[in-house]
């Protein structure tokens, strides 16, 4: 068991994390959109965007932020150290990739005949060496760490590339010994087990996505098998189809209540700057300003809260006892 | 007079010379540039590009079409440093090899936009180069057929050709029908497209060549030189002799206006090891000589490498 997280800036004794904000992206880019001809990132402006996000977050009591975005998704690994250095917020980077569709062509339709897609084993040696050799800057140079290991699957139904992506993620955390977060909206259990048969505890494992509006009654079954429930869509309503705070708070009571307070982790799924989609609704501070009072109005104590933002997130990315 | 945009701004179409239609400074399939498998460095990228051109010029060269589409390692400021220094023009493509190349952020735009996107790097620039493609690239997914997306890229690229006079040059040849009932519905005259790869070893029997022929369009042997014959050909290599003949029926049989040639080689492959021992050079090397020895002449070769090009690039009188 290790006791420390490793972030863009190097590892971090997992007891100084502080409060964590385990699902986020910071920059976000649809894959492509970068080349799109009426879309302009500016570097400076997003550098500017996000240290002002990550100064505010600083402000509210946070500590670290987890960018899920993974490798493909508008991952930049020199302006994530930046922007830590700046703020002195934590960032942990992720690897990782999915749905099928934000997938290029070369993991798809290979230049091989048959273009077999990617088995799991070829993902799992990718997002294994962005562990332990350290993520790309493509066609540049290799940078620290990735500190999480992220896939998601399709919307209406895990594809058999989706399920490649999974095995493969959940093979490279089972053999690097860093978390596992994975989204499967159709059938978030069944996943879970295909993440447990490839080796990795479910200790190690963040299930995302559990407060969506038709995940009711999911989070109970993932928490009893030991895998962390992330209710990560706080500040988001019922009209993106997911729980409203009211509710989400509810779930968190329920899960309190039926003993599982040390799987709960919250986060608002944010974008602090996002080309070629919409913006997120919620800001990484929707936790700990609007999110943590309906908490406590629940009646649910400083020291659960504590437990939720602090030591939970600590325990699952530094691979402790909880 | 008609120009043509390069990477170093627009010449005359009468500047081209000899072209090859279809070529590639370096191709990777989306995503290939996050496995370092593939890595080079900027030195080992610059020593297998520019000995290539270099003798490119020296045989006579004049003009490369980069056929690399938007998303498969499209570099302009690369191709403009490399033009300037070997002195051989350089034009570079918008469009999509195929719609199995466009990423998410394209596969889910409208034709609409796909269409915006084209005419915008022909005729205000790519990304932040300043450089302006000169052709569209287009292409069939993997599997011989098109798909929905590839239709889509069709459509779009029928637009922004009849916008800009820009030519259209394809991926493959197979699976016509859809995409010649594209171009006439958009009101494109055939002459425009070019439908490439008639000639790899894959594409066999796929290819309703007199379907094209009768359109009007044009037909790219454009593979020269993946001859199975190599150490180790790809899998759409062809037979060296089976493809010169098939070449030569064409000329013989009057159909020389509308072929166009080229050996589709990358000067140092992005994505893929690339094949050993094939360059732009075989055209000199050993099409040319072999073309010879079968009686095509001076002035046929001057045809197909000069002539048909310039036509090609010379937008229709409106």
């Amino acid at each position: 068991m290790s006791n420390t997280v490793t972030t863009v800036l190097g590892p971090v004794d997992a007891a100084d994390l502080g409060v964590v904000a385990v699902h986020e992206a910071l920059l976000s880019v649809v894959p492509g959109a970068q080349y799109a001809f009426d879309i302009e990132i500016d570097r400076a402006d997003v550098f500017d965007t996000l240290r002002a996000q990550l100064h505010e977050f600083k402000a509210a009591g946070g500590g670290t932020v987890v960018d899920r975005t993974g490798m493909f998704h508008g991952r930049d690994v020199r302006l994530l150290e930046n922007l830590s250095r700046a703020t002195g917020v934590h960032i942990v980077a992720s690897t990782g990739m999915g749905p099928e569709e934000n997938l290029g062509g070369y993991f798809l339709t290979p230049q091989t005949n048959p273009p077999t897609p990617w088995p799991a084993e070829r993902f799992a040696e990718l997002f294994a060496a962005e562990v332990t050799e350290g993520m790309v800057v493509p066609r540049v140079e290799r940078r620290g760490g990735a500190g999480l290991i992220v896939t998601d699957a399709t919307e209406s139904g895990a594809t058999p590339t989706d399920e490649s992506l999974l095995r493969g993620a959940a093979r490279a955390a089972a053999t690097t010994g860093v978390a596992l977060s994975f989204g499967a909206p159709a059938d978030p259990a069944a996943a879970l087990e295909i993440a447990l048969a490839e080796g990795v505890p479910a200790s190690r494992v963040i299930v995302a996505g559990l407060d969506r509006a038709d995940a009711a009654g999911t989070a109970l079954a993932v928490a009893e098998r030991g895998a962390y429930v992330a209710l990560d869509h706080v500040g988001w309503d019922a009209a993106s189809g997911h729980l409203d705070d009211d509710a989400r708070a509810g779930l968190v009571a329920e899960l309190i209540a039926a003993g599982h307070l040390d799987r709960i982790l919250l986060s608002s799924s944010s974008t602090g700057a996002a080309f070629g989609h919409a913006p997120a609704p919620a800001t990484l501070t929707t936790v700990l300003t609007d999110f943590v009072p309906r908490l406590r109005a629940r009646g649910i104590t400083d020291e659960q809260i504590e437990r939720i933002l602090v030591a939970n997130p600590q325990a699952v990315l530094a691979g402790q006892e909880n | 007079m008609a120009r043509v945009n390069t990477v170093l701004g627009p010449i005359a179409v009468k500047e081209l010379g000899f072209t090859s239609i279809h070529e590639h400074i370096g191709y990777g399939m989306p995503g290939s540039e996050l496995d370092t498998k593939w890595w080079k460095s900027p030195e080992q990228r610059y020593e297998e590009t520019i000995p290539k051109l270099r003798k490119f010029r020296e045989y006579g060269g004049e003009t490369f079409v980069d056929a690399t589409g938007i998303c498969n390692g499209r570099d302009l400021d690369y191709y403009k440093s490399i033009s300037e220094k070997t002195g051989v023009h350089l034009i570079a493509s918008t469009g999509f090899v195929g719609g199995d190349t466009a990423l998410k952020f394209f596969a889910d735009a409208s034709v609409e936009y796909l269409a915006d996107q084209f005419i915008h790097e022909l005729t205000v620039g790519i990304g932040r180069s300043g450089a302006k493609a000169g052709i569209i690239k287009v292409g069939v997914s993997r599997g011989f057929k098109m798909l929905p997306l590839d239709l889509k890229i069709y459509r779009a690229a029928a637009r922004a050709s009849r916008e800009t006079g820009a030519p259209i040059l394809t991926h493959l040849a197979v699976d016509v029908h859809p995409a010649i009932e594209i171009f006439q519905d958009e009101g494109l005259p055939l002459s425009r497209v070019l439908f490439g790869h008639a000639d790899d070893g894959v594409s066999q029997g796929k290819v309703d060549e007199q379907a094209i022929l009768s359109a009007g369009g044009r037909v790219g042997f454009d593979t020269f030189g993946y001859d199975l014959e190599l150490p180790d050909p790809p899998f759409w290599g062809r037979p060296r002799q089976e493809r010169l003949e098939h070449f030569l029926r064409y000329i013989r049989e009057g159909h020389i206006d509308q072929v166009l040639a080229a050996a589709d080689a990358n000067c140092s492959p992005l994505g893929w090891p690339g094949v050993k021992g094939h360059t732009i050079n075989y055209i000199f090397e050993t099409l040319i000589p072999a073309l010879k020895e079968n009686g095509i002449d001076d002035a046929m070769i001057r045809k197909v490498f000069v002539d048909n090009v310039a036509d090609f690039f010379t937008p229709p009188a409106s």
